[in-house]
């Protein structure tokens, strides 16, 4: 980072500042005037039901939706005009629930897109890129399918490469929409360790999780969405043992 | 295919190529002409269609405009032929720049529905418009010089084939592949996906007009109807797809294989060549979808669902 930049982003300005974010799909409301910070180094969990509209909070931070009101300030400039190639060229990248590898193309060269094009604008050169996406692609643990082409991989490696593509392209803060569903409980360890190492890197993380163990151990703070509202923030303890949020996931308890 | 490979077999083919004029066999080389001439449209629509993703039935209006770009800069303006070219070259580039902004927002089938109204209104609109002929077209000053024709086809297919071996290779070309493989995911991802398309449309355009344009110069004569002509843009297609789109050799040999089982076909039995052509296409399509890459490549599939999965994954 120059001078220049330091001075537009002092060290006291959050990551990511979201202010009344709102996002409607019609007469839809899917997220409603949700608002939140994030600091450096910090995880968040993003916790809710099905339909909570934590995929779309996710979508208007990377840049894939517009939001419908409200404002979103990243390292202290606003960003919720910036279309998603520049916001990834910021630093922002993403995984995709609904995973979306390049399926004709290998692992490898996969990886390479993320490093190639990420964080100012990439790596310009192949082959310096190349490495780079061969370090994600062993730290992420696809060393032995590095070469075999995306769609020949099966659930869970998919989800190492959607982690993996993100990772290469250096993120500063990085939105992680359930890397672990469907993974095995020794996957979801392994995964949780990955995401810990990277945070200790010095990137800022959102999780998006159904995981609640996983959450548990990653979170620095759990942020809860129902019916596109904050119904709660603040540390895992007392977020997860707050009764409202208890209602939300599993319903009132009958009297 | 390794890169040294690849362009290792590209300098032998140019070599080889150059030196077919020296036989003096008129009939070879006008054959070759015409060849050459539809393998570097291919190879060009090869930039959009197989490295982008982008199934463009437009690039025959590329190819009208520097037919006319040429015809009319020297008929009408008195210029000389590679000023006309660029001229033609350059109108195509600008058209693609300007059409490329709104309609490569539409994706898929939608993207090709918007380019075949394109290539419709082109010829009309060129019909109309006196300066350069009308409906009659344009007669050109003729030359004799079929061998000088053939070698500048050739040098032209070469620096589309070279262009379209560094896109392979480059920063830019994975950033087209990305976006052919997942638009979305491509721009999350950095990938300035509207600036990559028009340029890629624009790279697409310029190959495609100068071909246009040596075509013009050659066969002297040139209408509206000849110069946009839709089935142009059809072969384009058919020999991409044919070779293997998103290769670097693959439209090249698939536009000579077609190009000469075309001409063996019309001198031998004229009346049903067009029937028997598309019988060797349906056949080829069926059993490698994916091209002579396929054979190339090693891979053994054939068979309807694999042909299925081809014609999603090729977005056709």
């Amino acid at each position: 980072m120059s001078a220049a930049a330091d001075a537009i982003a002092p060290a006291t300005a959050p990551v990511l500042d979201a202010r009344d974010l709102t996002k409607r799909f019609q007469g839809l409301v899917s997220v409603n005037a949700v608002s939140f910070t994030l600091a450096k180094s910090e995880i968040l969990g993003l916790i809710g039901p099905n339909g909570a509209g934590k995929t779309t909070l996710i979508n208007m931070i990377s840049g894939a939706l517009a939001p419908s009101a409200g404002e979103l300030w990243f390292e202290g400039r606003r960003i919720d005009g910036v279309p998603a190639y520049q916001r990834a060229h910021l630093g922002i990248g993403r995984t995709f629930q609904v995973m979306k590898p390049f399926p004709r193309l290998t692992v490898l060269e996969n990886v390479a897109v993320g490093a190639l094009f990420g964080f100012h604008g990439g790596i310009r050169s192949m082959k310096e890129a190349r490495e780079a996406a061969r370090q994600c692609v062993e730290f992420t643990g696809l060393a032995r399918r590095i070469d075999q082409s995306a769609d020949a991989l099966g659930g869970p490696d998919r989800k190492r490469l959607e982690l993996a593509k993100a990772l290469a392209m250096r993120p500063r803060l990085l939105l992680l929409d359930e890397v672990m569903a469907g993974l095995t409980p020794v996957e979801v360890d392994e995964v949780v360790d990955v995401i810990a190492k990277i945070r200790d890197s010095g990137v800022t993380i959102i999780v998006i999780e159904h995981v609640i163990k996983a959450i548990r151990r990653l979170s620095d703070r759990i942020l809860v969405l129902h019916h596109g509202e904050k119904i709660a923030e603040g540390d895992p303890a007392t977020v997860l043992g707050d009764q409202r949020v208890i209602e939300a996931y599993l319903g009132t308890r009958r009297q | 295919m390794r890169p040294w490979l690849t362009l290792a077999i590209i300098a032998v083919a140019a070599v080889l190529l150059a030196l077919l004029p020296l036989t003096g066999d008129a009939v070879w080389i006008q054959f070759g002409i015409n060849a050459l001439l539809l393998a570097t449209c291919a190879q060009a629509w090869n930039i959009l269609g197989g490295f982008t993703g982008y199934v463009s039935f437009g690039n025959s209006v590329f190819y009208g405009l520097g037919t006319y770009g040429t015809a009319a800069a020297m008929t009408q303006l008195g210029w000389l032929f590679p000023v006309g070219l660029a001229l033609g070259a350059g109108a195509a580039m600008v058209l693609a720049l300007l059409l490329g902004i709104p309609i490569l927002r539409l994706r898929g089938p939608y993207f090709a529905i918007a380019t075949l109204g394109l290539s419709a209104a082109m010829a009309a609109v060129v019909s109309n418009i006196d300066a350069v002929g009308a409906n009659i077209g344009l007669i050109l000053p003729l030359t004799r010089a079929d061998g000088m024709f053939y070698e500048l086809a050739l040098a032209l297919l070469l620096a589309c084939t070279l262009t379209v071996a560094w896109l392979a290779r480059s920063r830019f070309g994975s950033g087209l592949v990305a976006i052919r493989e997942d638009e979305d995911a491509a721009a999350s991802m950095g990938v300035d996906t509207t600036r990559y398309k028009v340029i890629a449309l624009v790279l697409s355009a310029l190959f495609t007009a100068i071909a246009g344009g040596i075509h013009a110069y050659w066969i002297t004569f040139i209408n509206p109807a000849s110069a946009f002509d839709p089935t142009l843009n059809v072969q384009m297609v058919i020999f991409a797809v044919f070779g293997g789109p998103g290769t670097v050799l693959g439209p090249v040999v698939g536009a000579f294989i077609l190009s000469a089982i075309y001409e063996v076909l019309a001198s031998w039995i004229s009346t049903a060549a067009a029937f028997l052509f598309g019988l060797v296409i349906v056949l080829a399509v069926i059993f490698t979808p994916r091209g002579l890459a396929d054979i190339f490549g090693g891979v053994r599939r054939h068979g309807a669902a694999y042909l299925l999965q081809n014609i999603r994954e090729n977005r056709l």
